[in-house]
């Protein structure tokens, strides 16, 4: 089963597409990495999942279940753009009010719980305008957490955190996988989501144009050897010749799907070059995204 | 993993319990209320002990004469020729406007609102609570309000005859309306839900009764001006009987029920933002 399944989803501002017949599948228990440029459509999918927005066409379920359901309703969370916090409130009292909204009964318990989670036992006397933006994100997450929820929406929760910040977010959301919590992440910092997610979702023009998991990733990544060397123009034209994939990136020369190191540098130094510096590697999240946005993607 | 997930769904109790639960919290944990009430409570004060008119000899002569005309006029007056058979216990209703634009204004201000819509709320609860926090909030302010009055009439020693009965069913009849008024204020807010300088405009506007006054000019004080909420406000006087109980009772639920029927279709038919 699906925790998100979307079909055909369309929501358009003044005439303006900002989803078309969107598809997408969240499985339940992932870490699903929603990326894509900006204003390819990743937030406003993320409110409408919400029922922020209203939408114009489509179908979104979530465990199997129409979004509008309140029942279902009652296990999302979400933190969208903000905490939606009340500014001159405590951080208790913006908890306590989302708790009493919620109907939990033991409201000091799970108030406690929730900030246990996001390691903010201490700070719950704070007033929400006091706290730094990385514990505004994780009030935000604490007060989607609040009553248990099964899926957790977040738009852009590592936006703005110092690099402490980011290894707390990390680990406070790797905790809530372990529980059993799905989540719908939304980033522009690929090199993050790419330690934490399951599953990804590239959208762009309010398309989705691939979903796939980290799995099917890692069996699909190719490898690139970068080489730093004197004269990168005739190399450049040198390697082309030798090698099917071979591209210029800044100072480098990049050559895609050779095992072998080796026969690169003996391949330069036949022909006359002096190698400065080679790296193998694996085309991470950011490759592959920016490969599938540019359409070199290799089948 | 292919399992079914079983969601307990809220009953519409649940859920307005859940929101008013919210709304009364923050009520009673922020000072804007709080204010509100001592303002209440001063105004008629200052309002009686304040004002005057001074003739040509330089003697000041009281607007007022007896306390209770501070909570209403005697007869219902809907085209007002002075301040003192304006400013009455219908100003609670101005205030009570200003108070509501502020909570739905830091609701969407503060993005509390769509934490709200993220989970089980519907639109309707949403309506509703605020409707009812707003007819609380005001008839809170009716008592202060009355409580500040009455030390200022004593104080200023002004004259405290008056038919007890008619003032209880003035007082209940102000009190009544408080729901009306809340609903209006509720629909204006969430109209405007994206312009919080038009919504406390509007509702500052609309809670003078400016447009029922002009109207009252022209066409006198009809009785049929009773079906709008500012029109039932000042029937509520201090000639008031029981008729006038069920007259604010029946134009303060049709209004409320009007407005939150068109709120709530307003908020299920746009965005939240």
């Amino acid at each position: 089963m699906n925790a998100i399944e979307i079909r055909g989803l369309t929501k358009s501002f003044k005439g303006m597409y900002a989803l078309n017949d969107l598809n997408m599948n969240v499985p339940v228990g992932a870490i699903y990495g929603f990326i894509g440029e900006n204003g390819s459509g990743k937030s406003t999918t993320e409110k409408l999942i919400c029922g922020h927005l209203v939408k114009d066409k489509g179908e979104i379920k979530l465990f199997g279940k129409d979004y509008t359901d309140a029942g279902v309703r009652n296990s999302v969370g979400a933190l969208i753009e903000n905490a939606g916090c009340f500014p001159s409130s405590s951080v208790w009292d913006n908890l306590m009010m989302q708790a009493i909204n919620l109907g939990i009964k033991d409201r000091e318990k799970e108030i406690n719980r929730v900030l246990k989670i996001v390691r903010m036992e201490d700070s719950a006397k704070l007033k929400f305008k006091a706290c730094s933006l990385g514990m505004k994100q994780r009030i935000g997450i604490a007060m989607a957490l609040l009553g248990d929820p099964k899926l957790l929406i977040l738009d852009e929760p590592i936006n703005g955190l110092d690099t402490d910040g980011m290894r707390i977010m990390r680990e406070v959301l790797v905790d809530l996988s372990k529980i059993g919590i799905t989540i719908l992440i939304s980033s522009h910092i690929l090199g993050e989501l790419e330690k934490i997610a399951t599953h990804y979702g590239i959208i762009r023009g309010g398309k989705m144009i691939r979903e796939i998991s980290s799995e099917e990733m890692e069996k699909r990544a190719r490898v690139f050897t970068r080489v730093k060397i004197k004269d990168t123009d005739t190399c450049l034209s040198l390697l082309k010749e030798e090698y099917n994939d071979v591209r210029l990136d800044e100072d480098s020369i990049l050559v895609y799907d050779i095992e072998d190191t080796e026969k690169i540098v003996e391949f330069l130094i036949k022909n006359g070059h002096v190698v400065k510096e080679i790296e193998k590697n694996r085309i991470g999240l950011t490759e592959y995204y920016i490969e599938i946005m540019s359409g070199k993607e290799k089948n | 993993m292919d399992k079914s997930y079983e969601f307990e769904k809220p009953t519409f109790i649940k859920r307005i319990k859940g929101m008013l639960g919210v709304d009364f919290y923050r009520l009673f944990h922020t000072p804007v209320f709080y204010i509100f009430l001592i303002i209440s409570a001063i105004i008629p004060a200052m309002v009686l002990g304040m004002t005057g008119t001074t003739s040509p000899n330089g003697e000041i002569t009281p607007l007022y004469t007896n306390t209770w005309q501070i909570i209403a006029s005697n007869e219902p007056m809907y085209a007002v020729k002075s301040i003192s058979e304006y400013a009455n216990m219908n100003m609670v209703f101005i205030f009570g406007g200003i108070m509501i634009s502020i909570f739905i204004g830091h609701d969407y201000k503060s993005g509390y609102v769509k934490q709200l819509f993220t989970t089980h709320p519907k639109k309707q609860d949403y309506m509703i609570s605020k409707t009812l926090l707003g007819t609380f909030s005001m008839a809170c302010m009716c008592i202060t309000y009355l409580l500040g009055g009455f030390v200022a009439g004593l104080i200023c020693g002004y004259s405290m005859d008056v038919n007890f009965g008619s003032l209880v069913c003035a007082i209940l009849g102000k009190i009544i309306m408080s729901l009306g008024w809340a609903s209006l204020y509720t629909f204006l807010n969430v109209l405007f839900r994206k312009f919080f300088g038009i919504s406390i405009a509007s509702s500052f506007f609309l809670g003078t009764g400016i447009l029922i006054i002009g109207v009252g000019s022209v066409v006198g004080n009809s009785t049929m001006l009773n079906l709008f909420l500012y029109g039932s406000s000042v029937y509520a006087c201090l000639s008031s009987n029981f008729v006038t109980i069920i007259v604010c009772l029946v134009c303060s639920l049709m209004w409320a029920l009007i407005y939150n029927l068109i709120g709530t279709l307003v908020l299920s038919k746009c965005d939240v933002y």
